[in-house]
């Protein structure tokens, strides 16, 4: 399953067929109640929709900032949490048949990698397929090896997870994922607590890993805005409405998409250098987040 | 040396750990031999005292007698701590592992008539009395062990597609072993706190407790003692060793 399609560079040449809808997010709200039993809505009316793109992986970012909901909407995404309202349906695998979304539908990389602390690297890769009946354990062990392989991980293969290095735990994290062959994957903060050169790595790690497949769709959770715009092909800003005074609403919601494929800066290496590249970041920094 | 031993938080060496180990036994037993309390021992009686116990009262057997009822009592009361706490993932059993975790605040002499309704006078009642005893605790640290698991494992396992029963033993029994066994180290100690009044209130088959309670001799009392300590180190020792060997990931250092 490795290898299948060589990364995407430079821009299409032209818009991809949509083939149909992967998951829709409509209309999605989820409310805690506070300490004085009122409810604050932490997300109102969300909405937005993930298409299947004929031969082509998608990375989709949902971008907001810090304490905004996007966490909320991730728990929501991979069947966690239920939404206090509003409904979210992912593909049963065929066209137009879809149905509510359940926890394990969804791969999640969770911020700080968690792994299975007790298993070896190895072993972690190895494990989930075979528990869940999917693979035998040889050619669980023979995938999960071709994996570690590709991604410069053989030589820790036997280490614990306590032994690797954040960027270690979150090539084997999303490995664990891939080895479910898990085509939509969520991303939590994968730029978070990263040095720039970290990030570039991850960005180019995360690119290979999502073009490897054609039916891969990664959605990125950031707040991160310049790796969200470089690394994804759709953009998502989820922030609050805001009173007449300019004060924020409680009750996020996405307010802006920016189609990364239609503006032609998706896929290209030097995407930082063209002058709508910066435009869009400077829409999004300057206008959209200090008011969020 | 002096930078290692001084330093807060500091790692020492091997080497510098046994100097250490030699240094405060050096210091326990100088205070031991010049101690104002005229009532205790000197360490040459009390080492007269093993000498005379183990030619003449059998002090091998009783030293045994404690270390096997210790064990037994160690393994039963695991097992059935590990069931109940491991359990308390079910709502319906919690409250039953909420009044085991109650019952430690009372003493286990106070259960004296409650197991000879269940048990004859014997080795029977001792190892009831103290399964008993060492469950109570062992409920409680272990289920504190089972409280204290990161959510996120919990997410990342369901997320995996694990079924309960999968999250329970991927999450929640196997990661935990570890931490299991160092309740249990800790449990054997509290065995050995408990086996003194046991033994002592049950004097069939002898053992250290009952040999305590009728010692007119302070330096044989303090003979036991002496002995009690020295199997709470090879006791110690010998859990570091099977942690080393079961649970290797256990002892590693999270990277930075």
């Amino acid at each position: 399953m490795t290898n299948d399609m060589p990364c995407v560079s430079g821009p299409l040449a032209e818009k991809p067929e949509i083939l149909g809808a992967l998951l829709t997010v409509e209309n999605v709200g989820k409310s805690f109640q506070l300490e004085d039993g009122a409810l604050f809505p932490v997300l109102k009316g969300c909405s937005f929709q993930i298409h299947d793109l004929k031969g082509k992986p998608q990375i989709i970012s949902l971008l907001g900032p810090s304490g905004v909901g996007k966490t909320t909407l991730l728990r929501m995404l991979a069947g966690l949490d239920a939404p206090s309202e509003g409904t979210i349906l992912i593909t049963d695998g065929t066209p137009d048949q879809m149905r509510p979304v359940r926890v394990g539908d969804i791969g999640v990389v969770f911020q700080k990698y968690p792994l299975f602390e007790d298993l070896k690297v190895i072993e972690n890769l190895i494990e989930p397929p075979v528990r869940r009946g999917m693979l035998t354990r040889s050619v669980a062990r023979e995938k999960a090896e071709r994996y570690l392989q590709d991604f410069d991980l053989m030589s820790h293969a036997l280490a614990w997870p306590r032994q690797l290095s954040g960027g270690q735990r979150q090539r084997v994290a999303i490995l664990q994922q891939l080895m479910l062959e898990r085509y939509f994957i969520i991303l939590d903060e994968p730029f978070s607590g990263l040095d720039p050169v970290s990030i570039n790595n991850a960005i180019s790690l995360l690119s290979k890993i999502a073009h490897q497949h054609e039916y891969n769709t990664f959605i990125i959770i950031t707040h991160d805005v310049t790796s969200a715009l470089i690394i994804s092909d759709h953009v998502y800003l989820i922030g609050r409405d805001r009173d007449e005074s300019g004060e924020p609403i409680p009750g996020a919601r996405v307010q802006k998409e920016y189609d990364m494929i239609a503006e032609g800066l998706a896929y290209r290496p030097d995407v930082e250098d063209l002058p709508r590249f910066a435009e869009i970041r400077k829409e999004i920094k300057l206008v959209e987040f200090p008011k969020l | 040396m002096a930078h290692e031993i001084f330093r807060v938080f500091g790692n020492v060496r091997n080497l510098t750990r046994i100097y250490l180990a030699v240094m405060w036994t050096g210091a326990f037993f100088l205070l031991w031999v010049f101690s104002p309390i005229k009532a205790l021992p000197y360490p040459s009686e009390v080492w007269h005292a093993v000498g005379e116990m183990w030619n003449k009262y059998a002090l091998g057997y009783h030293v045994l007698t404690t270390i096997k009822l210790n064990v037994v009592g160690l393994v039963y009361s695991t097992v059935l701590s590990l069931v109940i706490s491991y359990l308390s993932v079910v709502p319906l059993v919690q409250p039953v592992n909420k009044f085991v975790q109650i019952l430690r605040y009372i003493p286990i002499i106070g259960f004296n008539l409650i197991f000879l309704a269940f048990f004859p006078i014997g080795w029977a009642l001792k190892v009831a009395m103290l399964t008993a005893g060492m469950s109570f605790f062992l409920v409680t640290s272990m289920t504190g062990v089972i409280q204290e698991i990161p959510q996120m494992r919990f997410e990342l396992a369901k997320v995996l597609g694990y079924n309960d029963w999968q999250v329970f033993y991927t999450v929640v029994m196997r990661p935990t072993l570890p931490h299991m066994l160092d309740m249990v180290a800790q449990n054997a100690a509290i065995g050995w706190v408990m086996i003194a009044s046991i033994e002592s209130f049950n004097r069939t088959e002898g053992g250290i407790g009952s040999q305590i309670a009728i010692a007119t001799d302070l330096s044989r009392v303090y003979a036991y003692l002496f002995i009690i300590g020295i199997i709470a180190l090879v006791e110690d020792f010998l859990f570091v060793l099977l942690k080393r060997i079961l649970f290797p990931y256990s002892l590693i250092a999270e990277r930075g």
